[in-house]
């Protein structure tokens, strides 16, 4: 078959240029032809075997049996009562003669243990609502926190804060003052997510939700946390009207003597005065009793990873993200429940209300000033720190 | 002749008055606010070449696409079936046809393919592939371990060592310095991701079980974005993150503070928390 | 020569009907196959638009039925299933049944001049594997954590148990495997049948183009399937028997020592020609339609066939450029460019010899025209769209964003579709024996370029602007949300675009039962299908016939006045050997 010229000579101008750019990438890349740009596989990131390691093989998806998971106190039945009259009615022959709430959908049972001689509260929870709720949080939670809700996840490895365990019943940022938090809690916890961490707000419907925190109160270890008979289950800390309406200036003053006397904040978080103003400041002599004033100091925590105790640093407001919130109202609601298993109090109580309100305000200044704005930051605790 | 122009001119001035009604309309969305059309303004060094290779494309392609459009109109409407109307019969097998066609293609590679090929391997040897080697001083070098769904950046603390106590890690953050290069080690934990720095004009890979490597360079400080470019499961829209650039005092005293807050938090005895590789 | 071979006519209802091995009734299920499924990913893509305009609102109208979990909203595992099945569907249970399963079946051996496929079982095998992938892909929907979330490129690991625990993504992958296996069957008889059963006179070069492009598109099917069926083995294995092909050992304690890399490099080793298994149909069946209707021969009918030559050959060395942003090494990456970049000069040739074909001819605005005509409009759109990809430096950034799906719509979903509604169009009236309303056909073609246009020219801006793709919803950063904007208008566009697929509905089975009753050749054209009566019978030819012409002599001066056409079995008038032969094959004897 003839070919005409033209179309020769543009074959060879192609194959020219290839060969061309060929020798010249060979060139610019070395010896053993490879370049900075290669992708080279490492072993420098291996782990060590691990629960975070398995491999997901024969993963159950379906829960055969229905549960029961402790539901709330009688005061949380009496508001929904109120709420919601011709589903819940008073039965006073319940309960050895106290009397006791009555569902008339038959999900929420007053139960006697007659050993124990104690009576609770329980939800009926459906073989059906736990599978859904299995296989939702296999979709969306099992990354991090594990497959068996034990917060070995595969993709949760080095994670500091590390997923929570579900199977340890303990939750760090529920904003309730009882051990456990309520239904409404944990959704709101999951549907807001925690700033500055892996833990988003994820899009899950609300009956999605429901049903991955059914599945996650399932996972308590036996005789603890919903499965505990004697544990108390509240709601979300109620901050009330805001008292210092009008006044954010005093609100923010008051709590700055709060943070670094009464309530000492600063023993675990980092001083944000000078160290000689301190006794003026409080009116009493210089309360602190550490090295770096303006460093917070890693504190131990009641969570483990691997059988290791997990230590937590305490925020420095002027840097790290605040998880639970930073406005007013999510601070109270933090520092009035405390951070379960860590050595953040709970300060409801031991401060009256407008007190940690001023708490608040003053942590809420600190990062409307100085979190996002470095060269403030720095200039501020410049003016802080004796002059070396 | 005459009527074929007649029409052109007569879809000549429907195409311009709809050229112009587009442009109105534009104008008008723009002036609406809060609306972007295209990628904000590039903030790293090599940034202007992809608008630049972009554009060029754009012209070159442009050009082309109309051409190929005028080819379709002109027949569509001078040579529509009508009585008396007959085809014009051409194989086209002739010689001059085929050389024609060889002409025309091996034109339109030149200008179309060849003249943008050797821009792109210019611009990729100097810039996106020329990623600096780590013993040029002045580099800034940061880890990424990608997840499912978050970035976390590991910074070399003063000792200049990965893996020390003094180390700073970001979550969904990065803070990097301007008119600095910035070197990234990738990897992930999980399932394969991408680093994309939309205004940087970069993006790589983060694969399980390999080190990607890529640079940038901000040529200007201010707040940028980080977005996930490789689908990673049902949160892959929420892997994004800010990159925040600092000039260079202002970095300087973000990476003391950072360091002492590193060293603060961290736990020796905590070995599961330790992450980093040694700079390969 | 096998032309008297013939199967006997069947008796029975599933063997006429169902069971049939007459490649015409094949073509027809094929035909009904890949229009269902077609609906069915047509209608995921409208709620994905829905969802990318309007996040986190419940579906209207059919939301609660589909998502009663959420109350009718999609959530962000839901759109990764839509996604991935969308994509799924329409390449392989909707375009590839329609352009290769319909229009192969049912063009070559009639075009051909044979009485059926050389593998009339095989045919049979072929059709009911794809309905089994097809079923699985179904099944795969409902089973517990729902079908597959990985995209239709299913990249480990995420499409190994290191994400998806539930059985969705293995029986995606298994349909895919048995989709494949219909692929290769339908390759296997569609390039044997060529060869060996032209009839006497149809040399290589009086081959009509929809041939040689099904012809080439079949080599392409029975060399890269196999690795695709690899790629999906391997897959299988490392999610059902625990292997780790794909699992590098920092994901997974014990063995490990896999790379995710090697999916990729298997998938695109396939999924590159893949794509040109898919426009290579296209433009055969173009290159002829587009001569039929203008009156005119195909103008360049060897070198279009060298360009679908020289694209088949070139498929498989191009397919890096699916994967520079890996970190591939820089010489790779340039050498995928380079040859990329040399892959679209066939395609550029192919434009020429398209509009040099329209060029002075005398051409008939039908349907199947426009939409050819339509072809040439949307694969120039999208095809030089491809440079942008094909160039490293832009592609590092248009990566995973918009504009990778602006630009394969516009070649997969724009020009593969629009070829076959175009060979729908053309050859409804022989397959079933009345005409489509044009007015119908017309209004279907202008209300589908112009919102189809509007819909991925938008998705070149948002890729442009940076917007990743395969994002459940932009609102969420920042940067993305200042281009919600674009999604509304997307939206509204695709919608009007769906619609608009409801007129082809309508007109399609309107006109199946109750079209006009079409004459033997309503086109006008010389092609050996239309020189049979219609219904077809089942044995085709009554007698093969011997061809003296080629298939494109439109025009021809000896025609004469009184006609433009002649047909391929009449020797041209005045002519001493049979007509013009552009083929260099020796002309095969006559059956004795």
């Amino acid at each position: 078959m003839r070919i005409p010229t033209i179309q020769l000579v543009c074959l060879a101008g192609i194959a020219f240029g290839a060969l061309a750019s060929f020798r010249a990438a060979g060139q610019e890349h070395g010896e053993d032809g490879q370049s900075e740009a290669d992708a080279h596989a490492t072993e420098a990131v291996v782990i060590e075997e691990g629960p975070h390691m398995r491999p997901p093989i024969g993963v159950d998806m379906t829960i055969t049996a229905g549960d029961w998971l402790r539901a709330p106190s009688a005061e949380w039945f009496a508001e929904q009562a109120d709420a919601d009259p011709d589903r819940y009615s008073f039965d006073a022959s319940l309960g050895d003669g106290e009397g006791g709430w009555v569902d008339s959908q038959d999900v929420f049972r007053y139960r006697y243990d007659e050993e124990e001689e104690i009576g609770a509260y329980w939800q009926w929870v459906t073989a059906s609502q736990l599978t859904r709720g299995r296989r939702n949080y296999l979709q969306y939670c099992s990354s991090c926190h594990g497959i068996e809700g034990d917060g070995y996840g595969r993709s949760g490895q080095w994670l500091r804060p590390s997923p929570r365990n579900f199977k340890s019943g303990y939750f760090k940022f529920t904003k309730v003052t009882a051990p456990l938090p309520s239904d409404a809690a944990l959704h709101s916890l999951i549907k807001r997510g925690l700033d500055g961490t892996p833990m988003l707000p994820w899009a899950l419907g609300d009956r999605q939700l429901d049903d991955v925190i059914q599945y996650l109160k399932y996972l308590s270890p036996e005789g603890e946390a919903w499965r505990d008979w004697f544990t108390e289950i509240g709601e979300p800390v109620d901050p009330g009207k805001d008292p210092w309406i009008g006044e954010e200036k005093f609100a923010v003053e008051r709590g700055k003597r709060l943070y670094h006397g009464d309530a000492n904040c600063a023993s675990c978080h980092p001083g944000y005065v000078k160290v000689e103003d301190l006794p003026e400041l409080l009116g009493k002599k210089d309360p602190t009793s550490r090295d770096d004033y303006y460093l917070p100091v890693l504190k131990e925590s009641n969570y483990t990873v691997l059988d290791q105790p997990v230590k937590i640093l305490p925020p420095d407001f002027t840097f790290h993200t605040v998880r639970s919130g930073s406005t007013p109202r999510d601070l109270f609601q933090t520092i009035a429940a405390g951070i379960k298993g860590t050595a953040m109090p709970q300060w409801k109580g031991a401060l009256e209300d407008k007190d940690i309100w001023a708490l608040a305000y003053y942590v809420e200044d600190l990062i409307k000033k100085y979190k996002d704005d470095n060269a403030a930051r720095t200039e501020f605790f410049t003016e802080l720190k004796p002059q070396k | 002749m005459r009527r074929l122009f007649h029409h052109l001119a007569g879809a000549g001035t429907r195409l311009w008055s709809t050229a112009f009604g587009v442009a109105a309309l534009a104008a008008l969305a723009e002036a609406q606010g809060g609306k972007r059309w295209g990628p904000t303004e590039a903030a790293s060094d090599y940034g202007y070449r992809f608008y630049d290779l972009f554009w060029l494309i754009t012209i070159l392609c442009s050009v082309s696409f109309a051409i190929v459009c005028i080819l379709i109109l002109i027949p569509a409407l001078r040579d529509r079936a009508r009585p008396g109307h007959k085809a014009k019969f051409d194989h086209g097998a002739s010689l001059k046809d085929k050389r024609v066609t060889t002409v025309v293609s091996a034109s339109v590679f030149l200008v179309l393919d060849a003249w943008v090929l050797v821009i792109a391997m210019t611009d990729l040897r100097e810039a996106w592939w020329n990623i600096p080697d780590e013993e040029e001083p002045g580099v800034y070098q940061v880890e990424v371990l990608a997840q499912q769904w978050a970035w976390s950046f590991r910074h070399q603390g003063a000792d200049g060592e990965f893996g020390t106590a003094d180390d700073i890690i970001q979550i969904n953050e990065l803070t990097v310095p301007t008119d600095t290069s910035v070197s990234f080690q990738m990897t992930s934990k999980d399932v394969i991701h991408s680093l994309f720095l939309p205004e940087m004009r970069t993006k790589r890979d983060a694969n399980p079980g390999a080190i990607n490597e890529m640079w940038f360079k901000a040529i200007r400080s201010g707040e940028f974005t980080i977005l996930c470019a490789e689908l990673c499961g049902f949160a892959h829209y929420q892997m994004h993150g800010k990159l925040h650039v600092l000039e260079g005092d202002q970095f300087e005293s973000w990476h003391e503070d950072a360091s002492r807050l590193g060293i603060a938090a961290f736990d020796t005895e905590d070995e599961e928390a330790q992450w980093a590789w040694k700079w390969e | 020569m096998s032309g008297d071979h013939i199967h006997a006519e069947p008796t029975n209802f599933f063997r006429k009907h169902v069971f049939s091995v007459d490649h015409k009734v094949i073509a027809k299920q094929f035909l009904w196959f890949g229009l269902i499924w077609l609906g069915i990913g047509g209608l995921m893509a409208m709620i994905i638009r829905w969802q990318l305009a309007n996040p986190g609102d419940p579906v209207p109208v059919i939301g609660s039925f589909l998502f009663p979990a959420t109350d009718g909203v999609v959530d962000p595992a839901t759109y990764n299933t839509l996604f991935t099945m969308h994509g799924t569907i329409m390449i392989f249970l909707g375009l590839t049944p329609l352009l290769i399963g319909c229009v192969g079946n049912w063009a070559i051996p009639l075009m051909i001049g044979a009485r059926d496929m050389i593998f009339p079982t095989l045919n049979m095998l072929s059709f009911w594997s794809v309905f089994l992938g097809g079923a699985v892909g179904l099944y795969s929907l409902f089973v517990p954590m729902g079908a597959s979330e990985a995209g239709w490129t299913g990249y480990p690991t995420l499409s190994t148990t290191v994400n998806g625990l539930g059985s969705g993504e293995t029986l995606w992958a298994i349909a895919v495997f048995l989709i494949g296996a219909s692929s290769i069957m339908g390759g296997i008889n569609y390039l044997t049948t060529i060869i060996r059963l032209r009839a006497p006179g149809m040399s290589w070069g009086r081959l009509p183009l929809t041939i040689w492009g099904i012809f080439f598109t079949s080599i392409l099917n029975v060399l890269f399937i196999p690795v695709i069926g690899s790629a999906m083995l391997l897959l299988i294995m490392d999610r059902v028997f625990g292997t780790t092909f794909y699992v590098p050992t920092s994901v997974m304690q014990g063995a490990g020592g896999g790379d995710p890399i090697l999916y990729q490099h298997l998938f695109w080793i396939f999924g590159h020609p893949e794509v040109y298994i898919l426009i290579l149909p296209a433009w055969g069946i173009i290159g002829d339609l587009l001569s039929f209707f203008a009156r005119k021969p195909a103008f360049g009918y060897r070198i279009q066939i060298a360009a679908m030559f020289a694209v088949t050959v070139m498929s498989a060395v191009v397919y890096g450029h699916h994967m520079f942003t890996t970190g591939i090494s820089a010489m790779l990456g340039e050498s995928f460019m380079l040859l990329t970049m040399i892959i679209s000069v066939p395609a550029e040739i192919l434009f020429f010899n398209w509009l040099h074909t329209l060029w002075k001819g005398n051409i008939r605005f039908t349907t199947p025209m426009l939409f050819s005509i339509g072809v040439i409009f949307v694969f120039g759109l999208g095809g030089l769209t491809g440079i942008y990809l094909a160039t490293i430096g832009t592609d590092i950034f248009l990566h995973d964003t918009y504009f990778v799906v602006g630009h394969f719509h516009l070649t997969m979903a724009a020009s593969a579709l629009f070829a076959a509604f175009a060979g729908i169009y053309f050859w409804f009236p022989k397959m079933f024996g009345r005409m489509m309303n044009e007015t119908l056909g017309k209004a279907h073609f202008w209300l589908t370029v112009i919102p189809l246009t509007t819909v991925f020219c938008l998705m070149f801006v948002m890729g442009y602007a940076g917007m990743p793709r395969r994002y459940y919803d932009h609102t969420s950063s920042e940067y993305l949300a200042a281009l919600q904007h674009m999604n509304t208008a997307a939206t509204h566009a695709a919608f009007i675009l769906g619609a608009a697929q409801l007129i082809f509905v309508f007109n399609f089975l309107k006109s199946r039962w109750f079209g006009r009753p079409a004459t033997d050749n309503p086109w006008e054209v010389g092609t050996l299908d239309w020189a049979t009566p219609t219904p077809v019978p089942h044995y085709n030819f009554k007698v093969i016939p011997t061809v003296h012409t080629g298939p494109h002599e439109f025009s021809h001066p000896a025609l004469g006045e009184d006609r433009d056409w002649i047909s391929m079995t009449e020797p041209l008038p005045g002519a001493e050997s049979d007509g013009p032969d552009l083929g260099g094959g020796a002309v095969p004897t006559p059956a004795s």
